[in-house]
């Protein structure tokens, strides 16, 4: 990668050239760095021509080629002279991830894991338009959108302490309903409370290593193989839908303002317009629609426990260690050259990182996932941010190609993991050899200092659309 | 006289599924190209053809109407929750479309993937010595 100048072991800068307005930060090893496609350094220049853009524009570790930005890829405006852009946020606003923790010991289980498996399963609707057990009405969806995981609680799914483990409480403050189209609510009604299809999952796991007990200590996970889910999934077609239509508004704001970009796929808005104020009301409903539906499916992941193990969940101590977005905007203060100011942060495949709060890394399906913790140098290198998983390698046509899905499941079985899926394709496309070695992309945030491993677990169950 | 190929894949990208689409006219365009949609949304061979839905749709100008065709098509499995197999195309000009779509409804286990939207991506759709011809990349 000739362009990127080495700055430290593990980051990497692309300096500012040509109509850059700031330079790109690239945080990895020099294996990492020497998979990096040119594709990837060139969207990454192309962030960096944009208006009110704030130095740097951040790739993380697992950051691969996306729509616009890598996926994988911070980017911060100026809260006054800055856009906002639906293209930097991506098409499933808060994909994200929360990690459950179990007291239950993988030794004590593991006779019960196809079981478990195969009722989770049941539980959990999975697959390309599965039918959600809730049909929201109008006004539920409403309440939904606008008070998240509070609509959750009230409603019977999750508890109060769930809501203090998330990120932004489970509810983003300031989400508009009325700025959505009649097509997008359609589309969220029947799918709340359902994990999709793709690469979201649901994941039983179990520890394997600890590598800050004091952290680890507080999230109240203590020993070699105790039981945690994970649960990885997004706003489904409401939150597609939302970017989609707010892609076409911002589209036409780019025309509208003048505004020069390199790539229209970033289309972006001023932010005080109405077109970019709107995206990020509109933005926040499929944010809280997303919080809600995890909690929803964590709810029925307890009763599933509480069938199979014949406990109830809280003496199994089937509490949230943590919830948190990977495909968000945010307004959030940061400092920058030494003063503190606003500015809206565009994490893409990234998890916020801010200081000793969980990261929550997902590795592909049947390999490691992590736990990390944010830092201070998150705060003053990424504003803020860490890696979100492993980050593809290969295209999921050349995966299905390569890999066929019946063998994937015989792999996985023979590693000891137990995995349902509606369609052994699904399987083929997320092997995990069409990812990047989670372990290089933790070992770049780890050693870099953004956000230090403190957890690591394997699964040993996985459920997929 | 050679028959023309419907659709073709091209591996691309590395997250995501791009194809071309051809027709002779633009009624088998947006018939070939939402095939190759739902070829890859669902089991297309086996989606049987029992319920019928009318969808209308417009566009500006035949960009937009290509892509509105499709996006509409990807809403219509989530709020009718049904996976279409033909597509039989009434009236077409360049800023509308009226068409017949047929299909049954949504079982999990004809379901193969989730097509979040279309992209921009090397997006386009044009006339060609041949008839049309459309690229179009899915973020799925």
């Amino acid at each position: 990668m000739k362009k990127l100048k080495q700055i430290s072991e593990y980051e990497w800068q692309l300096p500012k050239e040509g109509n850059m307005n700031v330079n790109g930060l690239v945080i990895g090893n020099k294996s990492i760095i020497d998979g990096f496609e040119d594709d990837t350094i060139g969207q990454i220049n192309n962030v960096a021509q944009m208006p009110g853009v704030i130095n740097p524009v951040c790739a993380l570790p697992d950051a691969h080629f996306g729509y616009g930005l890598p996926m994988g890829s911070v980017a911060a405006f100026d809260a006054e002279n800055g856009v906002i852009s639906a293209g930097l946020c991506g098409f499933d606003i808060n994909c994200g991830v929360n990690s459950i923790r179990t007291n239950l010991d993988y030794n004590e289980i593991k006779d019960k894991m196809e079981e478990l498996t195969k009722e989770l399963f049941k539980a959990i609707p999975c697959g390309v338009g599965s039918k959600g057990k809730l049909r929201l009405d109008d006004e539920q969806l409403d309440q939904v959108m606008i008070k998240g995981c509070k609509w959750a609680v009230e409603n019977g799914y999750g508890v109060k302490e769930d809501l203090e483990n998330m990120e932004e409480n489970g509810c983003m403050e300031g989400a508009d309903p009325s700025k959505l189209s009649d097509l997008s609510k359609k589309r969220g009604k029947p799918q709340l409370g359902t994990l999709g299809a793709g690469n979201h999952f649901l994941e039983i796991q179990k520890v394997t290593d600890i590598y800050d007990k004091e952290f680890a200590d507080k999230l109240k996970v203590t020993k070699k193989d105790q039981v945690l889910i994970m649960l990885h999934c997004g706003s489904r077609g409401f939150g597609h839908q939302v970017a989609s239509e707010y892609l076409k508004i911002q589209e036409k704001a780019v025309e509208k303002y003048n505004i020069k970009l390199p790539d229209r796929q970033l289309a972006c808005a001023p932010v005080n317009s109405p077109e970019g104020q709107d995206y990020f009301k509109a933005m926040k409903c499929a944010v809280n629609y997303s919080f809600t539906n995890r909690l929803v499916m964590t709810h029925w992941i307890r009763e599933v426990f509480e069938k199979v193990f014949k406990k109830t969940w809280q003496e199994m101590d089937m509490h949230t260690i943590y919830g948190i977005c990977h495909n968000v905007v945010k307004l959030e203060e940061h400092t920058i050259n030494g003063k503190k100011k606003k500015v809206y942060v565009h994490r893409k495949g990234a998890t916020r990182a801010f200081p000793n709060i969980p990261v929550l890394v997902a590795g592909s399906m049947g390999t490691a996932s992590f736990i990390c913790k944010g830092t201070e140098k998150a705060m003053e290198k990424t504003f803020g941010s860490s890696c979100h998983g492993a980050g593809r390698s290969m295209s999921r046509t050349a995966a299905i190609k390569k890999y066929r899905g019946e063998s994937i499941k015989k792999e996985l079985a023979e590693k000891g993991i137990c995995a349902c899926s509606t369609s052994p394709k699904v399987l083929a496309e997320e092997a995990p050899g069409a990812y990047k070695d989670v372990s290089e992309v933790i070992e770049s945030v780890d050693k870099s200092g953004i956000s230090p491993k403190v957890i690591r677990v394997e699964p040993i169950g996985v459920c997929k659309g | 006289m050679s028959i023309m190929k419907k659709y073709k894949f091209i591996d691309d990208l590395t997250s995501d599924v791009l194809f071309e689409a051809y027709g002779k006219d633009l009624k088998e365009l947006f018939s070939n190209a939402a095939e190759a949609m739902f070829s890859i949304i669902c089991k297309i061979d086996k989606i049987k053809q029992e319920k019928t839905e009318e969808f209308v749709i417009k566009g500006e100008k035949l960009e937009d109407t290509f892509w509105n065709w499709l996006s509409g098509l990807i809403a219509l499995v989530d709020t009718e929750e049904m996976f279409f197999s033909k597509f039989e195309i009434e009236e077409i000009d360049e800023t509308h479309v009226k068409a017949k779509l047929h299909g049954q409804e949504i079982q999990p286990e004809l379901g193969e993937t989730v097509v979040k939207s279309l992209t921009n991506y090397k997006y386009e759709v044009k006339k060609t010595d041949k008839g049309y011809k459309a690229v179009v990349s899915l973020d799925i």
